[in-house]
């Protein structure tokens, strides 16, 4: 056996005893012939009383002091022996481990990464906060300055696209970043690598433009440089110093966008357009988040009320405050602030109560499944335990065999589910998207403590399962089991109850899983190809920025509103529009809650108390958008040039569009044109209807959007995606072309992000498509493993009962009859799990609701019964043949063969 | 496979005092494994019952313990055999296990005969 490799000591010493004792039996024998005895009777009675030998190499081997080690070399070495000669078993059970643990520790990275982790590179990451809803210049200082519930208080907005060049002439690249307050870095608790960070010089409105960077922008894009700080980058074409180098795995606060350059807010608008048109003063642009500290002392409530209290203030001195609108999304909510998202806490409790019951449902599914297989495992091993305690072999040596066979299928599993959770990472990874050229640092690879703890549990289930079979089996009374058939008793019976308990566990946990997967994918899946309605034949999509290019505000305005009638005057170019990048984003999420005055277009006045608020996505889209994507307007016109040339705010109303889905959510039957529609201060007026929108996520609906006109003050100021540009072309226009089209028009300009409609909606639907993907094959993976050990239990009681089956047949019973006989108990277990399965699905979705409004809103959504049944129905079909198999096979075979054997 | 059942005027021997024993009877000399078994027996005359196997894992004990030293040697045979040897350390634990037996005995002697 040349594994494992033979420890030298240990070959000598058995050797040696070997040696010794074909010595003592020479000696013995010859003593006994001399004695007189017949060489036949020596040898007989030498051997006799020399004793038990397995007692004595045993006894030997603790002699030499055997290592553990050693011990658990000849234990590992005799299981792979075993597990190699029943490879099915050990395929069902090192598959079952793999995938349990795979799909386990998968869901915990995925959880770890996203919502556990701390924000990196912060000091007590766990004392900051923030504010669920954003917050204006003037609010924030207002905040700050009068509350006095908090230590320190930022702000920040972001995250903010800057075009960086590091050496002078060299091809700038867009790179993300934030835009802060005074006291960002010391309130998050940040210090400098390299250099400094702002102070009351540098952050002097007029100041010399100054920039701190990242480590990883400082090592990847500076070269590690020690003598970085003082260098000069360009930033926006225009040059700024860099004072210093953040501490390394800080890229911001929320780092699930990152942030590699920081700017203070006090910087120049020509660096930073986001700051156009008096930011710091525009109590109405309410685009900063706050970080701040809790004042020593003050709870989380006391710090929510006296932001609520402030919040009334600037909602009040801004006009009215509209008692009918949504409370609970309004209200001045505390929002952990150091972590990788913006997380609200009902967000981490609601992820952190799925992800961990799933888990739960998945490992102890696994175990069961385990524990069943190989309760059968031992129940057909007796005979063979029998043996080896009749040899000789101690019963604590057995029961440790027993278990590092099992320690070893449960590391060998925890193997291949380490290999599992990487490669359904790297799946879903791939599927989140990236803004800049850094991609956000996402632990979510299988770290150290995830794949301990991988590890742990897979060994605690190997013992878990191990053990129990191990005693028992070990209890075996030697002499009957000797006798009996596999089997066969009352001892057996016992077993094979605990057995089906597993068995109807497992059905129940199948049941659960493919339930709520069966309802998550169909939810997912509701969303279709992702395509809002448009014809993407011919139809590309490009991204412009040209403030980041180095244009002026006005030039840069005037670039983009001019560059449509450009282009389509350039040959093969049918249309051109421009657009918002949001309204492209996956998930049209409502950000406006708005509501439709009772009194028809008298928009003045005091609200009316019966007006019920609605939430939309409000997007801003140029003059010809849907007509260049094929989206037929149902009603009314879409916006004009003069709209898209126009400044805003105005008094007047402002146009707006509604998608099919919120003109029916807000009128109904009535017809929508005309009709007036407010958010917050502003008013509305229905110029068209348009069919638009992908069905949202579980939903069969498209999600309400409501549409504003593009100004020139929206093209001054390019959100941080840049500003997308539609082109239809007339055959052979590729997106490569596009860049080139451009330069011709205005070589000031820089095309990035050009690729076909078609292209970007699958980028899209990536991600849901993943995830669907790994639900499913959850679903799938419970939906398997449930079958397996049903066609392992029903075979295993087919084989129990082969005598009286053989009887049976004997005397004349049907197939039929036979079968029924052994599907019976079958049948009733699945029954069993069906029905204690819907239960339990029933019971974590009402939990999940309960504690999430998210959940709840996505149960309420109601998802097509139809599609939920397929999985349940699935189940019971493939545990039907799973029992229906070994059933007819155990019927078909020939009375004769069963009733011959012993 | 179960042991006959030893003859009734023969005993088991107690446990730890086969250390003992075999340690009395290396003090005569060199010895290998069977000729030790064949001395206690017969310096016990033949009540002394022992599985002949068990002497093995004790001997190996002992030269673990550092108590025997081993050779393997010709026997007058010319057969090899491994020839166990008492060590100081050995003689040592010989002269310590001897006062506790007597100590033992002595002890089990009051208790059974009361003076």
């Amino acid at each position: 056996m040349p594994w494992p490799p033979r420890i030298f000591r240990r070959s000598k010493d058995e050797d040696e005893l070997d040696e010794e004792l074909r010595f003592d039996l020479a000696e013995e024998t010859r003593l006994r012939i001399e004695r007189g005895e017949s060489p036949e009777e020596a040898a007989a009675g030498s051997r006799r009383d020399l004793g038990n030998l397995t007692v004595l190499r045993e006894d030997a081997r603790r002699a030499w002091g055997w290592t553990s080690l050693e011990r658990l070399l000849l234990d590992l070495r005799y299981a792979c022996r075993t597990l190699r000669h029943s490879p099915t078993f050990t395929a069902a059970a090192v598959g079952t481990l793999g995938l349990g643990i795979g799909i386990c520790c998968f869901l915990f990275s995925w959880l770890n990464g996203l919502v556990l982790q701390p924000l990196p590179g912060a000091r007590d990451p766990r004392g900051l906060w923030g504010l669920q809803a954003s917050v204006s210049y003037p609010e924030f200082e207002s905040y700050r300055d009068e509350t006095g519930v908090t230590s320190s208080m930022s702000a920040f907005l972001g995250p903010a696209a800057f075009s960086v060049g590091v050496e002078p002439g060299s091809e700038p690249e867009r790179i993300f970043g934030h835009l802060i307050s005074p006291d960002y870095f010391s309130t998050v608790g940040v210090e400098p690598l390299l250099g400094r960070f702002f102070d009351a010089e540098t952050e002097r409105p007029g100041a010399e433009p100054a920039v701190v960077v990242s480590e990883r922008f400082w090592r990847t894009r500076l070269g590690a440089d020690p003598h970085a700080a003082g260098r000069e980058l360009r930033i926006n074409g225009r040059p700024a110093t860099l004072l210093g180098v953040a501490r390394e795995g800080f890229v911001g606060v929320f780092p699930i966008n990152p942030a590699d350059i920081f700017l203070p807010l006090s910087a120049d608008p020509s660096i930073a357009p986001e700051l156009a048109d008096g930011f710091l003063t525009d109590r109405n642009r309410k685009d900063l988040h706050l970080v701040f500290r809790l004042a020593p002392g003050v709870t989380e409530a006391q710090a929510e009320a006296a932001l609520e209290v402030l919040r009334r203030r600037w909602n009040d001195e801004g006009g009215e405050l509209d008692p009918n609108q949504n409370k609970r999304a309004r209200k001045a909510a505390l929002t952990p602030a150091g972590g990788i998202g913006p997380w609200p806490r009902e967000f981490s409790l609601g992820s952190i109560s799925f992800f961990g019951l799933l888990m739960a449902l998945i490992l102890s599914f696994t175990c069961a499944n385990l524990a069943g297989l190989t309760l059968a495992r031992g129940a057909a091993r007796g005979r063979e335990i029998a043996i080896r305690l009749s040899l000789g072999a101690g019963r604590w040596r057995i029961v440790r065999q027993l278990l590092t066979e099992s320690v070893l299928l449960a590391l060998t599993g925890g193997a291949l589910g380490l290999a599992t959770a990487w490669a359904m990472l790297k799946l879903v990874l791939r599927s989140v998207g990236q803004l800049g050229s850094f991609p956000p640092p996402l632990e979510v690879t299988p770290d150290w403590n995830v794949a301990l703890l991988t590890f742990a549990v897979a060994a605690l289930a190997g013992a878990g399962f191990g053990l129990t079979p191990a005693l028992a089996a070990t209890r075996t009374d030697v002499a009957s089991a000797l006798k009996k058939v596999p089997g066969d008793g009352l001892r057996r019976k016992r077993w094979y109850g605990l057995r089906n308990v597993f068995m109807v566990y497992q059905l129940t946990a199948a049941m659960t899983l493919v339930i709520m997967m069966a309802f998550l994918v169909a939810g997912i899946r509701s969303g279709g190809d992702g395509n809002p309605g448009v014809d993407v034949a011919g139809l590309s999509v490009f991204s412009l920025d040209p403030a980041r290019d180095g244009l002026p505000p006005d030039e840069a305005a005037a670039a983009l509103a001019g560059l449509p009638e450009r282009l389509r005057l350039q040959e093969g170019v049918e249309a051109a529009a421009l657009a918002h990048p949001r309204l492209f984003q996956s998930f049209a999420t409502p950000d406006a809650n708005v509501t439709v005055p009772v009194h028809g277009t008298s928009a003045a006045g005091e609200p009316d108390p019966a007006e019920a608020p609605h939430r939309v996505a409000l997007r801003a889209i140029g003059p010809g958008l849907f007509a260049a994507m094929g989206a037929p307007m149902l009603r009314g016109t879409e916006f004009s040039e003069r709209e898209l040339r126009s400044e805003r705010p105005s008094d007047m109303a402002t146009p707006a569009i509604l998608n099919h889905t919120a003109a029916e959510e807000l009128f109904g039957d009535a017809d929508p044109l005309g009709k007036a529609i407010r958010q917050d201060e502003r008013v509305y007026e229905v110029v068209g209807v348009v069919q638009y929108g992908a069905p949202a996520v579980f939903s069969e609906k498209a999600a309400p959007l409501m549409l504003q006109p593009l100004t020139m003050s929206d093209l001054r100021r390019t959100p941080a995606m840049g500003l997308t540009v539609l082109v239809r072309g007339r055959g052979g226009i590729l997106p490569a072309d596009l860049p080139g089209r451009v330069e011709r028009i205005d070589g000031r300009l820089t095309v990035f992000r050009a690729t076909s409609f078609a292209d970007q909606l699958a980028q899209m639907t990536q991600a849901v498509q993943s995830t669907t993907a790994i639900y499913g094959s959850v679903g799938l993976f419970a939906l398997i493993l449930a079958c397996v050990g049903l066609a392992g239990l029903t075979a295993q009681a087919a084989l129990r009962r082969r005598k009286e089956i053989g009887i049976r047949v004997a005397l004349g019973a049907r197939v039929s009859q036979v079968m029924s006989l052994v599907m019976h108990e079958g049948a009733a277990m699945i029954l069993a799990g069906g029905v204690f399965g819907a239960l339990g699905a029933l019971a974590i979705s009402r939990f999940l609701a309960s504690i999430n409004e998210q959940y709840a809103q996505v149960l309420a959504s109601g998802v097509e019964p139809s599609h939920l049944l397929a999985g349940p129905l699935a189940l019971f079909a493939v545990a039907a043949a799973a029992c229906y198999l070994p059933a007819r096979r155990a019927a078909q075979a020939d009375p004769l063969d069963s009733l011959r054997e012993e | 496979m179960t042991n006959p059942e030893p003859p009734p005027d023969r005993l088991e021997i107690l446990q730890g005092t086969l250390d003992m024993m075999i340690l009395r009877t290396l003090q005569w000399g060199p010895q290998h494994g069977h000729g030790i078994g064949v001395a206690i027996r017969s310096s016990s005359d033949d009540i002394l019952q022992i599985e002949r196997g068990s002497l093995y894992p004790a001997l190996h004990r002992l030269e673990k313990q550092g108590w025997v030293e081993a050779d393997w040697k010709l026997t007058e045979n010319k057969q090899r055999a491994k020839y166990y040897r008492l060590t100081r350390a050995g003689k040592k634990q010989l002269a310590v296990e001897e006062s506790r037996w007597n100590r033992f005995v002595d002890a089990v002697a009051r208790v059974m005969r009361p003076a």
